[in-house]
């Protein structure tokens, strides 16, 4: 079976939409994907048309939550680029996380939770999980609801697994889980401090007094306007000279001179407050 | 000399050239790259399957080789003639309007990211019939449904004979999914690319 198609004009159908019923403006973000990710949502319910997609949407009000966390896209797995776990392991957060003195990461954007509960081990494994406070945004009831079930899908296992061992793990990574098979699911109660936060698609909910945020392969979803809005809303957020780190083939550009990062960690993409 | 590159582009039907294989056609693309011209007028992508937690090695390997310069796009970067673009390692590859790459995280296309079937996709969408889309050898069916776009876009289709790949489920998949235009040795490959410039 070939996977579902829907044109561009159906794209645009679907985002006027968007925008005219819910107020959710995604004319900002990249269209290839958004195309992909409501062809995804389409494909979940067998919905085979735009059309459907759109009526739906219209009719059923309570849909519009889980819509959002269907075309939200999730990171692709735990411990991703296990090389910069290890580096904010071993010398990052010993540096920066000052004895007494509280530190505060916020992770916009979690739909899957995998780069949250990878952070969770990692400050396990630093011994200074009990200084640190985590900010975890989310746009969707449903996503809230998916990363608080601790689940992680069964093909995202191997390939975490094989991350954990490359990131050089102190323990073993099964134990970081309760259940079997299907049924596995993180230990949630290893992240401390943690605060979840609902925001919208322009991040108007913000945490205050933030000194580090991790903000990876997200904004690849943005246009470059919109990219630089939200980098400069997360610069406003960080304390001075906090930290800001990206997706390893992202760049954050300084398009605003009083708003400007400078790359401290370029193997890492990891930006520091000027 | 301005002027002659400027006359050389507009000769030129294609404005783009796709490549898609598994790590296997390494040597292919090693061989295409190195003789390719140093002036050559057209970007050259390739989509190649490649393992995802390998982030370096595959485009310095490349480079020693190639006579036009290779790198791994960051995202939004500006697509440019004479240079070769490799998908970065665990990144879809997507080639975007306004002549810019755009990556993506989305889930794996037939097990893989990047995905062949959405850089052949994307550009046959940016490009239409100005793309040449080229499959080589390849362990999956993967690439077939994105050259059958590029068809279908009135671009031009060549796959390499899988009499000479060493493993050619991607090419028997890719020759069943639509009418190519040729099917081709190595050789032929890189001769009718030179051509191209």
């Amino acid at each position: 079976m070939e996977p579902i198609e829907i044109g561009i004009v159906d794209t645009r159908n679907l985002l006027k939409l968007l925008l005219e019923e819910f107020q959710y403006d995604f004319n900002d973000y990249s269209l290839i994907s958004l195309k992909r990710r409501f062809e995804n949502s389409i494909q979940l319910h067998n919905m085979k048309f735009a059309d459907i997609l759109a009526t739906r949407l219209k009719e059923d009000k309570s849909f519009f939550d889980l819509f959002l966390h269907e075309i939200s896209v999730e990171s692709t797995e735990m411990f991703r680029d296990p090389s910069l776990w290890r580096l904010l392991r071993d010398e990052f957060f010993p540096a920066q996380i000052i004895p007494g003195r509280p530190f505060h990461i916020w992770i916009p954007s979690c739909v899957s939770g995998d780069e949250l509960f990878t952070l969770g081990i990692v400050l396990h494994e630093c011994g200074l999980a009990d200084q640190v406070s985590i900010t975890a945004g989310y746009l969707s009831d449903a996503s809230l609801a998916y990363i608080q079930s601790g689940a992680l899908k069964l093909n995202k296992m191997e390939i975490s697994t094989e991350n954990y061992k490359r990131y050089q793990g102190k323990h073993v990574f099964a134990d970081y889980f309760q259940g079997q098979g299907a049924n596995q699911t993180r230990r949630m109660d290893l992240l401390k401090n943690l605060k979840y936060l609902k925001h919208n698609l322009s991040l108007e909910e913000v945490p205050k007094g933030v000194d580090l945020v991790i903000f990876r392969n997200r904004m690849i979803y943005y246009n470059q306007n919109f990219s630089d809005k939200i980098s400069a809303i997360i610069w406003e957020t960080l304390n001075p000279a906090g930290h800001l780190i990206v997706g390893i083939k992202e760049l954050v550009l300084p398009s605003n001179v009083a708003k400007t990062f400078r790359l401290v960690n370029e193997n890492e993409s990891i930006y520091q407050k000027k | 000399m301005k002027m002659k590159v400027f006359i050389r582009k507009n000769d030129c039907m294609y404005r783009a050239v796709m490549i898609g294989g598994s790590a296997g056609s390494f040597q292919v693309v090693i061989k295409i790259l190195s003789s390719l011209p140093r002036n050559y007028p057209l970007p050259v992508f390739l989509s190649m399957h490649r393992l995802k937690h390998v982030r370096s090695g595959f485009v310095e390997a490349l480079s020693i080789k190639s006579a036009i310069p290779v790198s791994e796009p960051f995202d939004k970067e500006q697509i440019k003639p004479g240079k070769a673009y490799l998908a970065p390692a665990n990144y879809h590859m997507y080639i975007d309007l306004g002549n810019r790459f755009s990556l993506s995280t989305e889930p794996p296309v037939n097990h893989s990211r990047p995905s062949i079937d959405l850089s052949f996709s994307t550009a046959a969408m940016a490009y239409r019939s100005k793309l040449v889309g080229v499959i080589l050898s390849g362990a999956n069916k993967d690439g077939a449904l994105g050259l059958k776009k590029v068809k279908e876009q009135g671009g031009l289709c060549i796959v390499q004979d899988p009499k000479v790949c060493d493993v050619s489920t991607m090419t028997e998949a890719a020759l069943q999914a639509t009418q190519v235009d040729h099917v081709f040795n190595v050789d032929q490959i890189v001769n009718f690319l030179i051509k191209l410039s």
